[in-house]
C-alpha cells in the first residue's frame, strides 16, 4: 500500500486582490480541485511571487465554493510575503498546497454554537461560521480587532445567518470596547451553548478556552505557528499538548479540542 | 529530454541507486508524505528522518525561523523511535525498495550506547534497508553537549562503535566542521560514504524582547543560503578521502545539483527545497539527465569531480 498525504500542489488564478481594511486584504483565487476538496478549518500554503523568503506563506480561508472553483482569504500584511502577496494582480498565476490539517468539526444535532474570531483570526471563524450554516446548526458570531479599520467578516456572519454578530475594538472605534472574551462572557451568561469555534491570537484563544471551561462548553480552537512545509514532513509546527507531549500543528491541527492544549 | 543514452547508476559505497539523487533526512518526512506530489520511487534513494533507539520528544516551540535565503530549525530530532517509526512506516518504506528506490535510515543518539541500540534496532527490525546513515552531529550528552562527530577522534570513536554492528553500507553525516580531518578519521574508520553538510549553527535574535527565534539559544541554518558553502566542504571532504561523498546543502535546482556532482558528490541529497517546492527532487532527476546529456557524457559518473580549476 502506497501512503498519501491529501496535500497536493495546486496552480491557482488570482480572480481579484483589494483592500478590505488598514492592512487587512481579501484574495479570491480560482483553484477548482482544491475549492472542492477544502473544509472549513483546513489551510493552505502559497508560494508568493517576489517574496524575499523561500518559504512558503501558510494561510487559513474565508470560504470555498466548489461550484465556481474559487477560494476566498483574508490576510493581514504581516511582513515581506504578505506584502508581495498583495501585489499579485487580477489574471497572475502561482502555486499553493492544500488542503492541509484538519477543519472545524460539528456533530450530529449540535445545539447552538459560537464563533469567536479575533484579528486574523476572522476568516476561519467566518469559515465555521459557514459550516454551522450548512449544518443547519444556530449560531452567534464574536470578532474582534484593534481597531474599527482593521475589522472584517461582521456582515459576512450576519449574510450566513448569525442570530447576533458582535464585535469589539480594543479602542472602542467600532462596537464595544473591548475584548472578544468580554463579549463572549455576555453571551454565554445569556443563553446555553453547545460549542464554540475560535481563531485568534494564541492568548486570545487561551482565554475563550478557559471561559469555555469554567463555563461546560466544548471549545474548538485553530492554532497558529510558524511552518515550513504544511504537510508533516519538516516537524516544526509543533504545539504543546496538555499530556506532556507535542502535535504538529499542520497534520494533527490546526483545529484542536482546546482541552489538549497545554495553553 | 535528451537524457536517453545516459546511464544514470550510481555507487554510494554499496548503496546501488538508480540516479545520484537522494533525501536529506528530516526534510522528507518518511518518503509518504510527498506521495501525492510525485512518484517518490523515481528517486535514488530516500533518507528518512533520523530516529533513536527510544523515542524523543525533540524541542519546545518555535523550532523554526526564517533567515534570508533560507531558514533554521531547532526541532531537536524529534522522532517515534526506530521501532515506532517502523510499525507506521515500515510497510510502505519495504515496498518503496522494492519499487527501485534505495531507502537510507538515519540513525541518531546522544551517546556511543544509544547510537548502537538505534543501529542494533534498525538491523533487527528493518533488513531489508539499503543503507544505514549515522548522524554524528548530535550533541553528546556525556561529553557536555560537544558534537558527538566534532573532532577528528571523537567522530572516529562512534563509528569504529558501530562499524561492525552494521551489516549493509554505513554512511555518515558530518558536522560541518574541520571537513578534511574529520573526513579522513571517518573512512578511516570504517564507514562506507560520506554524506555532507549538515546544517550550520546559526542565531537569529528578537531585538525587541531580547530573545532568540528559537526555543533555543542556536538553530541550524538550511537552504540556499548554506549552498556555496557546502559546495566547498564537498569539494575538500572529495579530495581528502577514496570513499564516495554524498552532497548536500542548499540544493534547489538541477544546477546546485550539478555543482556538487563536480565537486566531486557521487549522489547529491535535496533537503530544504523539499518543504517550499515538493517536487523539487524529482525535477532535479529530470533536470541531471538533461545536463549529463547536454555535457556529452553517456554515464554521470564521468562528471563526478569533473570540475576544472
Amino acid at each position: 500500500m502506497i501512503l498519501k498525504s491529501n496535500v497536493r500542489e495546486h496552480a491557482f488564478t488570482v480572480v481579484e486582490n483589494d483592500a478590505v481594511g488598514d492592512g487587512i486584504w481579501r484574495m479570491v483565487f480560482s483553484a477548482p480541485e482544491l475549492a472542492a476538496s477544502l473544509a472549513p478549518g483546513q489551510f493552505m500554503n502559497f508560494l508568493v511571487p517576489g517574496a524575499k523568503q523561500i518559504l512558503r506563506v501558510p494561510l487559513s480561508f474565508a470560504s470555498a465554493d466548489a461550484a465556481a472553483g474559487t477560494v476566498e482569504i483574508v490576510y493581514a500584511v504581516v511582513g515581506d510575503a504578505t506584502r508581495a502577496l498583495t501585489r499579485m494582480a487580477a489574471g497572475e498565476k502561482s502555486s499553493v498546497l492544500g488542503p492541509s490539517g484538519n477543519g472545524w468539526t460539528v456533530r450530529e444535532g449540535q445545539g447552538r454554537s459560537i464563533v469567536v474570531g479575533g484579528g486574523v483570526g476572522a476568516p476561519p471563524a467566518v469559515a465555521a461560521a459557514g459550516l454551522l450554516a450548512k449544518k443547519g446548526v444556530a449560531f452567534d458570531g464574536v470578532l474582534g480587532a484593534q481597531t474599527a479599520s482593521r475589522l472584517w467578516g461582521v456582515e459576512r456572519l450576519r449574510e450566513l445567518g448569525a442570530g447576533q454578530a458582535v464585535y469589539m475594538t480594543d479602542d472602542g472605534s467600532a462596537g464595544g470596547q473591548g475584548f472578544t472574551t468580554d463579549a463572549l462572557r455576555v453571551l454565554l451568561s445569556e443563553r446555553a451553548y453547545d460549542t464554540v469555534y475560535t481563531c485568534g491570537p494564541q492568548v486570545m484563544m487561551r482565554g475563550v478556552a478557559a471561559i469555555c471551561r469554567e463555563a461546560g462548553v466544548s471549545c474548538q480552537v485553530s492554532m497558529e505557528r510558524m511552518m515550513s512545509c504544511a504537510f508533516g514532513a519538516c516537524n516544526t509546527c509543533n504545539v504543546s499538548m496538555a499530556d506532556g507531549t507535542y502535535k504538529s500543528c499542520c497534520m494533527y491541527g490546526p483545529v484542536f479540542d482546546a482541552e489538549e492544549v497545554a495553553w | 529530454m535528451a537524457e536517453k543514452n545516459v546511464s544514470m547508476a550510481v555507487d554510494l559505497g554499496g548503496v546501488k541507486m538508480q540516479n545520484p539523487v537522494n533525501t536529506a533526512s528530516g526534510t522528507f518526512g518518511f518518503g509518504w508524505q510527498f506521495e501525492g506530489f510525485f512518484d517518490v520511487s523515481r528517486l535514488g534513494a530516500v533518507t528518512t528522518k533520523g530516529c533513536s533507539a527510544e523515542p524523543w520528544l525533540g524541542n519546545p516551540e518555535p523550532r523554526m525561523c526564517e533567515v534570508p535565503s533560507g531558514m533554521m530549525n531547532t526541532v531537536g530530532l524529534a522522532n517515534p523511535g526506530v521501532a515506532g517509526m517502523l510499525a507506521s512506516y515500515g510497510e510502505y518504506l519495504q515496498g518503496l525498495e522494492g519499487r527501485g528506490c534505495r531507502v537510507i535510515l538515519q540513525a541518531a543518539g546522544h551517546s556511543h550506547e544509544e547510537y548502537i541500540a538505534a543501529v542494533e534496532k534498525i538491523e533487527e527490525l528493518a533488513p531489508w534497508c539499503s543503507g544505514v546513515e549515522l548522524n554524528i552531529s548530535c550533541p553528546n550528552i556525556a561529553r557536555g553537549g560537544a558534537l558527538v562527530g566534532g573532532t577528528p577522534e571523537s567522530a572516529s570513536e562512534v563509528v569504529r562503535a558501530v562499524r561492525d554492528r552494521v551489516k549493509r553500507p554505513l554512511l555518515v553525516k558530518m558536522a560541518p566542521v574541520r571537513v578534511p580531518e574529520i573526513a579522513r578519521a571517518v573512512e578511516e574508520a570504517g564507514a562506507d560514504a560520506l554524506c555532507l553538510i549538515n546544517t550550520i549553527n546559526g542565531m537569529r535574535l528578537n531585538v525587541r524582547t531580547r530573545r532568540s527565534m528559537l526555543s533555543k539559544p542556536t538553530g541550524g541554518v538550511s537552504g540556499p543560503a548554506i549552498h556555496a558553502i557546502a559546495v566547498r566542504m564537498v569539494w575538500e571532504a572529495a579530495n581528502a578521502v577514496k570513499i564516495p561523498v554524498n552532497g548536500m546543502g542548499g540544493v534547489a535546482t538541477w544546477e546546485d545539483a550539478a555543482e556538487m556532482i563536480l565537486a566531486g558528490a557521487t549522489s547529491v541529497t535535496v533537503g530544504t527545497a523539499n518543504f517550499y517546492d515538493p517536487c523539487a527532487a524529482e525535477k532535479i532527476v529530470d533536470g541531471l539527465a538533461a545536463w549529463a546529456a547536454e555535457q556529452g557524457v553517456s554515464d554521470i559518473n564521468e562528471l563526478i569531480g569533473a570540475v576544472e580549476c
